[in-house]
């Protein structure tokens, strides 16, 4: 991996699947294991506040991101914009369709940080890693 | 407003057995950002269905606004089932009043197996395309479909192939600097289950059911549902 890449600071988001509702499912809540997958790609790491079970939801998912209720859908995302900008970061990893989809296409500019970029967990892996290509 | 008559209420449907444990502190509306929209919060749709008046919770939009991301059930001191309730609302919907295109969606994956109607021949060419694109910068790439005996199956959200076909290709260059054995398969390969959202379970088994049907078929190890 080449942490070089992705030096802005960086935070990431807590999809309520990975995290809260496999908790409650599977008795495991994926909350560790995206982060330290994130630090092998990025150096400066800054958490937002609430985070991991008590995180709070993008307002895209249940369906909400292909759902006609589009002022709501915004208007519960006002928390999760307010969050994601006082942690200053300038890269958000969102591992989620949905959370990635609302926070990058809708929050960014009904909320006003059009200056965070939006990653998917693996797209941020993608794009550190220092691939050897293969002999045919 | 008509008084309700709790003597001749129908029998409850979507109470469940703990919703009489609710305390109304309001813990669980308290940390919902959707608490006050359409007049309703989830203490409310508690009070609600512990009344009986189970109509009012199924007609109104409160259900479809709350993202089911469960945030209230892990606040709740009484551990009551808040999702299940909700996610009951919307199955009690007549399919014709779900909101938008998600019931539209089920019907479609149903029949043709993937949400958008992408149909087999268009989704092989595609990666196909977008493989032998990737072969360029990365020598002998190639996007194995239906390969028995693989390691891992991967699932894909129809939204890729249909609108951001080039978001597919972060995965594969991990898989290949992994240098994994995967696949994908030609049919039912879609990774997105709104039964889920829409309360439908039985066409979210049906889904499930295919996947699972493509991954004993093909032989794989692991069954990867990337999002």
């Amino acid at each position: 991996m080449d942490k070089s890449v992705h030096q802005e600071l960086t935070t990431y988001h807590d999809p309520c699947n990975y995290a809260r509702k496999s908790e409650r499912t599977f008795g495991h809540g994926y909350y560790e294991e995206p982060r330290w997958v994130l630090q092998q790609c990025c150096e400066n790491f800054v958490e937002m506040y609430p985070n991991r079970a008590n995180n709070f939801c993008c307002g895209g998912g249940g369906g909400a991101w292909a759902s006609p209720y589009t002022e709501e859908r915004i208007f519960y995302g006002r928390v999760k914009a307010k969050q994601i900008k006082d942690t200053g970061a300038k890269l958000l990893i969102a591992p989620c369709h949905n959370c990635r989809d609302q926070i990058m296409k809708s929050l960014r500019k009904e909320y006003d940080f059009m200056d965070v970029e939006v990653k998917y967990l693996w797209e941020l892996v993608a794009d550190s890693l220092i691939i050897e290509p293969r002999e045919e | 407003m008509e008084p309700l008559l709790l003597s001749k209420r129908e029998r409850r449907k979507l109470a469940s057995q703990y919703a009489e444990l609710c305390l109304t502190c309001g813990t669980c509306a308290g940390g919902c950002p959707v608490t006050g929209v359409d007049g309703l919060d989830v203490r409310k749709v508690v009070r609600l269905a512990v009344l009986g008046l189970d109509q009012e919770i199924i007609d109104s939009k409160f259900p479809w606004v709350c993202t089911m991301c469960g945030r209230c059930e892990h606040a709740c001191p009484m551990n009551i089932d808040l999702l299940k309730l909700l996610r009951s609302a919307r199955a009690m919907r007549d399919r014709d009043k779900v909101p938008g295109v998600l019931h539209k969606g089920v019907e479609m994956c149903l029949k043709t197996g993937n949400n958008v109607g992408i149909p087999e021949e268009d989704f092989k060419f595609l990666l196909e395309d977008l493989g032998a694109e990737l072969a360029e910068e990365l020598p002998g790439f190639e996007v194995p479909v239906d390969k028995k005996g693989a390691k891992y199956l991967f699932t894909i959200n129809s939204k890729e192939p249909f609108a951001e076909p080039e978001d597919m290709m972060f995965w594969w260059r991990i898989l290949y600097a992994a240098g994994e054995s995967w696949t994908v398969a030609s049919k039912n390969w879609e990774g997105v289950n709104w039964g889920l959202f829409t309360g439908d379970d039985e066409a979210m088994k049906e889904i499930v059911g295919r996947l699972v049907q493509n991954y004993k078929e093909l032989e794989c190890e692991y069954l990867v549902l990337p999002e």
